[in-house]
């Protein structure tokens, strides 16, 4: 019998529904979505069966053992040095060729499988028919089709997991080309020898005898660099006599031949009832890649999102904090007075929690409906198709198409975002694209955002938010550029991406994707305004006598900073603002938590700020300066600490400079010159630091 | 004499250059690079060095069919098979096809 705990790794080609399955068998809420590379490292769960416990782990999506992007590197390390007892391997019956491919490999690795096939539904629809018995009886693997997204009958499976737990690896093998095969056996012979005379490498223990051949046949250099020369040498001759005869590299050779083997698998047991080229998605396709439709399809998506998000929300959002405010503020307020609490009780449970309530609620409509876009843009497919019409302008700015992803990602939130880099092959653009996700104001910023809004500009709150993301966008385009003429100057890396089939968007799944987030960030940032509101007036509260005058930490931290922000339109007595922003790096929500604690009447903040122009200064601050604490976790985590600290630094200078400009130019005086004059200075120290980066080749291009 | 220590690195860097990708020619001059096909239009690849199209799909007999080629963009739409990619031009040219 196997193992106590068994681990069970699912791999598949990427966007094939490991992530739908792993969430089905562990009750867990990963995120999915429909273009390949959502899940990019490995995620752990388990389920427990019959009191026994089952390890899962869901790995990213790879198209072959042999990784060329970190995700990809992920995946293939577990697989091959990790052990899993059972490998399910998720296939995509409507498309049935090219991910046997992977399948084959795992066979040839000899890790003991079971063949989970996804999609039948688009298969059905795209008119393919599979005999699975038949593919079955060929491969010699359990397999088990299914539909992912619908409910699907577990006990079967927990069945087929059981039972393949128990089985010996898959017996099907490849037939090379008969001149490959005969080389292959060389090879074999040559590492017989090599076992009798030498110490056999330990990295090879565990790996069937007939993988390690066909990796040194692909001079796969982690194995090549365990021969000693001599041997190495003789494998070599090997390896030149067969891509003599096939006038190949040995690589392509293999990879050829497996999908030959392939090619007639599928053929006996699959059949296409329709004409290629003819499926729902390209219909679809046919007038959103097209060359006069493209573009137009495009902008009218991206406005679509922004209408929803925005607009959609505008009525929801007042009625709700009205609401909250009648319900907590007035009534529960009242009722707490009524109850002869006393007055710091009745304060803080009514006022300033109930306020900061208030403020939650009045930001979860606008978020809702980002969340709710979002889910409709990543489930529907379309999110791929805009990556490659997006490219054009990608391209200017020195990023590769498919970076156009994390970006959008980044409106949810800057981690994930972050880790999507992951999919890209070059590191260059790895961080680059990094660099950039800050700009796309995030979830987190928007309760900040809609509560200084709805402040400053009452009639246009909407606008105001609306304009504000644009604003970001297009100084993240400025920023790209400028880091593209000094730090990155070369060409974005190349890349393939798969456009994956449309889905139509389930009532259920945007609903309960939109929910899963919508829940956890509420939860969060709820957590976090709500502390900081009650932080700030414990803090307050808890005052002391310095040089003989009353004061407290916060007053402190937040007056010895307030100078710095004196030229962007923070008055003196408006030090809250300060420490708003230096709780904002923790986390982007606190902004909110901080003024609400400071101002509980929410309608002094306009007077405080001393007017619009400081307003907006300080807004166009907040969407600009340095990302939260996780974010630069995250960078640190990604790209080192080099730059993390890159980031810090240069969006908090870029952030202060033109908040600067923008308030100096709308309050207009004698003294504005001196501080345009400062922020030309920064311009130049700015864009002449970048440069002097990018002369001593700080990435590696 | 280099001892093993220093004739492994050595010879991994001669067997990079050896290894580099050979772009495909060719000979009677009835093929085109992938990046030359049309929209719309059929071919089956001839030769193509690249193991990640390869290992994608993209192996030699297989019948490939453009789905968007714009001039002076950086990429192209393919079907190949069950699968649609967005192809960046400088791995297109690399793949060698004949159309049918
Ligand atoms: N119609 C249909 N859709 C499915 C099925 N299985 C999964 N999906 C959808 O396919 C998409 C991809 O699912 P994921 O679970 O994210 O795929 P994944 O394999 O984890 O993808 P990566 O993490 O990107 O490698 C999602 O939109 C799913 O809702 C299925 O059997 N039928
Ligand atoms: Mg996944």
């Amino acid at each position: 019998m196997s193992t106590q705990n068994p681990v069970i790794a699912l791999a598949g080609n990427p966007n094939v529904g490991k992530t739908t399955l792993f969430n089905a068998i562990t009750g867990a809420h990963q995120t999915v979505g429909n273009w390949p590379g959502v899940t990019v490292e490995r995620k752990e769960g388990y389920f427990i069966r019959e009191g026994k416990r089952y390890e899962v782990v869901d790995l990213p999506g790879i198209y072959s053992l042999a990784a060329a992007s970190p995700d990809e590197k992920v995946a293939r390390d577990f697989l091959t040095h990790s052990k899993p007892d059972l490998v399910i391997n998720i296939v995509d019956a409507s498309n049935l060729e090219r991910n046997l491919y992977l399948t084959l490999q795992l066979m040839e690795l000899k890790v003991p499988l079971l063949i989970v096939f996804s999609m039948l539904d688009i298969a059905a629809q795209n008119g393919i028919e599979i005999d699975f018995d038949h593919l079955k009886s060929h491969l010699e693997c359990p397999v088990r089709p299914l539909v992912l997204t619908k409910r699907f009958d577990a006990g079967q499976l927990f069945h087929d997991i059981e039972s393949a737990l128990d089985r010996e690896p898959c017996g099907a093998t490849v037939r090379y080309d008969e001149i490959v095969e005969k080389h292959l056996e060389n090879i074999s012979a040559l590492l017989d020898e090599y076992k009798k005379e030498k110490a056999w490498p330990e990295a090879w223990n565990e790996i069937p005898q007939k993988w390690t051949v066909l990796k040194l046949m692909e001079r796969d250099p982690l194995f090549h660099k365990e021969l000693p020369f001599e041997w190495s040498e003789a494998v070599e001759k090997e390896i030149r006599a067969v891509e003599t005869h096939r006038n190949q590299s040995s690589a392509t050779a293999l990879a050829d031949d497996r999908y030959g083997y392939i090619r007639g698998l599928v053929k006996d047991v699959a059949q296409h009832k329709t004409e290629a080229g003819s499926t729902f998605s390209d219909k679809i396709d046919r007038v959103v890649l097209s060359g006069v439709w493209g573009l137009p399809v495009f902008f009218v998506v991206m406005y679509l999102v922004f209408l929803l998000s925005v607009r959609a929300s505008e009525p929801i959002m007042g009625w709700l904090e009205d609401g909250i405010t009648w319900l907590m503020v007035d009534q529960f307020g009242a009722l707490l007075r009524g109850w002869h609490f006393p007055e710091w009780i009745s304060y803080l449970l009514s006022d300033a929690l109930g306020g900061g309530l208030a403020t939650i609620a009045s930001f979860i409509p606008p978020i809702f409906f980002i969340f709710l876009s979002l889910s409709i843009l990543e489930d529907s497919g379309y999110l791929a198709r805009a990556a490659f019409i997006a490219d054009k302008f990608m391209r200017r700015v020195g990023l590769p198409g498919k970076a156009f992803i994390p970006l959008v990602v980044g409106f949810g939130c800057t981690v994930p975002a972050i880790m999507a880099t992951r999919t890209l092959e070059s590191r260059r653009d790895r961080i680059f694209a990094s660099l950039l996700t800050p700009f796309m104001s995030c979830g987190a910023k928007l309760p900040v955002y809609t509560y200084l809004s709805i402040l400053f500009f009452p009639k246009h709150a909407d606008l105001a938010i609306f304009g504000l993301y644009l604003f970001g966008i297009v100084m993240g385009m400025v920023f790209a550029l400028l880091l593209r003429k000094t730090l990155f100057k070369t060409d974005p890396g190349n890349f393939v991406m798969e456009l994956p089939a449309y889905h139509m968007p389930t009532f259920n799944a945007i609903g309960l994707h939109t929910w899963h987030r919508l829940r956890e960030f509420i939860l969060r940032a709820g957590k976090v305004i709500l502390l900081v509101i009650v932080a700030v007036n414990i803090l307050q509260g808890l005052s002391f006598t310095l040089n003989g005058q009353e004061t407290n930490v916060l007053e402190i931290a937040g007056k010895a900073v307030t100078p710095l922000l004196r030229p962007m339109g923070v008055p003196h007595d408006n030090w809250g603002a300060s420490v708003a922003l230096i709780s904002g790096v923790f986390a982007k929500e606190a902004v909110v938590g901080v003024l609400e604690g400071f101002y509980p009447d929410s309608s002094a903040i306009p007077g405080a700020f001393g007017g619009t122009a400081s307003g907006i200064a300080f807004l166009i601050f907040v969407l600009l300066y340095s990302p939260c604490a996780a974010t630069l976790a995250a960078l640190l985590k990604e790209h080192g600490w080099r730059w993390s600290l890159f980031s810090f630094f240069y969006l908090t200078l870029l952030a202060w400079i033109v908040a600067t400009v923008v308030y100096q130019i709308m309050t207009f005086n004698a003294g504005s010159w001196l501080w345009l004059g400062v922020s030309a200075a920064l311009v130049l120290l700015f864009i002449g630091s970048l440069n002097l980066m990018g002369k001593k080749n700080v990435v590696e291009s | 004499m280099l001892s093993n220590r220093n004739t492994n690195p050595l010879r991994n860097l001669g067997r990079h250059f050896r290894r580099r990708r050979k772009a495909c020619h060719c000979k009677a001059g009835d093929c085109i690079g992938l990046d030359g096909l049309q929209s719309g239009r059929e071919a089956l690849v001839t030769c193509n060095n690249d193991i990640k199209t390869i290992e994608r799909g993209l192996y030699h007999g297989k019948k490939v069919m453009s789905q968007r080629n714009v001039a002076g963009e950086p990429n192209i739409v393919v079907a190949v098979g069950d699968s649609r990619y967005v192809l960046d031009r400088r791995i297109a040219r690399m793949i060698r096809v004949r159309l049918v």
